[in-house]
């Protein structure tokens, strides 16, 4: 073999040819990926959009035989539960993220840690049979409340583990500068450190909300379910992602197109709020 | 954050606006996915009538049965009755007696997919427990065959077709394989989820449709209401008196008149292969649970009132929705248990 020029041997196309075919690999996997997003989309519209009209935001469901109605009831239900949630989630979550990443060199917050981590791959139906132990059966009846405890549940690993790696990305020579100046501890904390990591934790917050809104399995237990219009927090709720389970299985033609339109509703609720997330995501690059 | 702002806003203005509503009587249940579609109508036009709201979830018998026992409904529902220790446990938790209140019946239809065979294919109960305990696994046996004289039966395997999930619709249907086949009784026996000894799994109604629409030679059973809207062929069955019986809601209305002599007091009835000339074997009752004392006055009230309303008015809208009305016999003892309820 020569020196000079370069003769491709046989392993020169093979190279070539496996470098080929893995990058067309790499390409149609891609394309594999998004496909199903999209036929969830078009699909879900395709089949939705006939019952999407304003009736059904504004009508509450009418019984199998009459054509028509909306789940208005559901709609403000899955918001009532997606409220009481935060309310209870966020806080603990947000606040439990702060302690992990500011004063959390101790054996207390790598235990919490973990136990985060775990909670974080805990099934939701599982999440579901806790709160309905917790609240439902001591309360001798079903709630939205109950419903808002399941979902906490599902919301604080997310917002924990997001406001801790958020703050964590906080430079510290921020806290040093404050606290050379003579800022105390407190303040520094609430003031510089979580103020600036402050929109990384607004995705956190948005994320782990779009997580719980499209939940069914913690809700069957604990909100249950209600065909009729309540906001109590007292009583059983309806929310869309019960509907949905509700209407797909029924054997009459005007339930299953009706779901179809919730499921719309539902991708349309949670699509607009993961666009939340990436607007505020990108913003916070630009002004840096 | 806005987001969050406004999420916290739609709360609290509903919390408040829910304040003002919270003088109307509501009722909570939940059981059975089989009786869902009616009592969701049934509630709906009884809620225009009297503003009263009855939510029902359907969450499944099992989960029915539960809530009732540990009392964090006000009623409940399934489709297969509790059993003794199931109303003993009850009892004690909740301090007074569970009623069974039978409301409406449906039947359990054999569906298949043989397009050659086009609708009727007549069955016996012992070729159905062969075909489910796998003992027959070709369309052409000389059994099938022998009974459908003028169709044709393809040279196809059998693919059985059952619930994976625990039902009401598998506890009619093994209760009557139980009742007619001593083979079944002692290989597989009743329950709302057996060991099934072949075939495959769906889950719930809709999954057994799905599976017989997809396999070609599948057999399956599903509530009639199913069948009838996905228009799949069902099976005529033999029953106690010999005849081949189409499944309708009127023979189902039958089996239900064939066994209302020997009704039990607690009306906790089965009533798969009953007597009479026109009964369908494998049909079933579905019950409310009810509390025989209720500790709450209104609701207590508004119950007996409903039920009474279910008994007569309700009734007539069953039909349509594919459900049999109960007979008068039925109708007659269930209103006398009506009248033990006291609040």
């Amino acid at each position: 073999m020569s020196e000079t020029s370069f003769v491709p041997s046989w392993q020169y196309y093979r190279r070539k040819f496996v470098g080929a075919t893995m990058l067309a690999l790499c390409y149609l996997s891609a394309v594999i990926a998004i496909v199903p997003l999209v036929l969830i989309f078009f699909y879900t519209i395709d089949r939705g959009v006939s019952y999407l009209n304003l009736d059904f935001f504004i009508q509450m469901p009418k019984p199998v035989g009459e054509t028509g109605g909306g789940m208005a009831n559901a709609i403000v239900g899955t918001l009532v539960l997606v409220a009481t949630g935060s309310a209870i989630g966020l806080p603990i979550g947000i606040l439990t993220g702060i302690y992990l990443a500011e004063f959390g060199n101790n054996k207390f917050a790598y235990f919490v840690r973990f136990m985060t981590d775990v909670l974080s791959g805990v099934p939701s139906i599982v999440a579901g049979v806790v709160a309905y132990g917790l609240v439902v059966v001591p309360m001798k009846h079903f709630s939205a409340l109950a419903g808002g405890v399941a979902m906490a549940i599902l919301m604080i690993p997310t917002v924990t583990r997001t406001t801790e790696e958020m703050i964590r990305l906080v430079p510290h020579s921020y806290r040093e500068a404050a606290l050379a100046l003579g800022i105390p501890q407190w303040k520094t904390t609430m003031q510089i450190v979580v103020r600036t990591a402050f929109r990384g934790i607004i995705t956190g917050i948005l994320l782990s909300i779009a997580r719980i809104a499209g939940e069914t399995a913690p809700l069957l237990f604990t909100a249950l379910g209600n065909r009729f219009w309540s906001t109590s927090l007292n009583q059983p709720i309806g929310s869309l992602t019960v509907f949905i389970y509700d209407y797909a299985k029924a054997p009459f033609e005007d339930w299953n197109n009706q779901a179809w339109t919730a499921a719309l509703v539902l991708i349309i609720l949670m699509s607009g709020l993961s666009l939340a997330v990436r607007a505020v995501t990108r913003s916070k690059y630009v002004q840096r | 954050m806005k987001i969050m702002k406004s999420l916290l806003l739609v709360a609290a203005l509903g919390l408040i606006g829910s304040a003002t509503l919270q003088a109307q009587l509501k009722l909570n249940g939940a059981g059975a996915t089989f009786p869902y579609v009616i009592y969701s109508k049934w509630f709906d036009v009884y809620h225009t009538k009297t503003t009263i709201e009855f939510n029902y979830q359907s969450i499944g018998s099992g989960g029915g049965i539960k809530q009732v026992i540990e009392g964090t409904v006000d009623f409940g529902a399934t489709d297969g009755p509790m059993t003794s220790e199931q109303m003993k446990d009850a009892e004690t938790k909740q301090g007074t007696e569970v009623l069974h209140i039978p409301t409406v019946m449906g039947a359990v239809v054999v569906t298949y997919n043989v397009p050659e065979i086009g609708a009727g294919l007549k069955l016996t109960p012992a070729v159905l427990a062969s075909i489910f305990l796998g003992e027959i696994t070709k369309w052409n046996d000389s059994k099938i065959v022998a009974l459908n004289s003028g169709k044709s039966l393809p040279d196809q395997p059998i693919v059985v077709a059952h619930r994976s999930d625990g039902s009401g619709t598998s506890f009619i249907f093994t209760d009557y394989l139980t009742k007619v086949s001593k083979d079944w009784e002692t290989k597989v026996g009743k329950g709302t989820s057996v060991n099934w000894p072949v075939g495959l799994g769906g889950k719930g109604n809709e999954g057994v449709t799905g599976l017989v629409k997809q396999a070609p030679g599948a057999i399956g059973y599903v509530e009639l209401a199913y069948a009838v809207k996905n228009n799949l062929p069902y099976a005529w069955m033999k029953n106690k008196s010999g005849a081949f019986v189409e499944p309708t809601l009127e023979s189902v209305t039958s089996a239900a008149a064939g066994a209302a002599k020997n009704f039990p007091e607690d009306l906790r009835v089965s009533i798969t292969d009953a007597d009479g000339k026109n009964s369908y074997p494998i049909s079933g009752f579905t019950w409310l649970l009810v509390y025989k004392r209720m500790k709450d006055k209104g609701k207590g009230a508004a119950m007996v009132k409903f039920l009474k309303w279910a008994m007569t008015d309700g009734q007539s809208y069953a039909k349509d929705l594919l459900y049999a009305p109960l007979p008068k016999e039925v109708v007659k003892r269930c209103e006398a248990k009506i009248k033990d309820m006291k609040y």
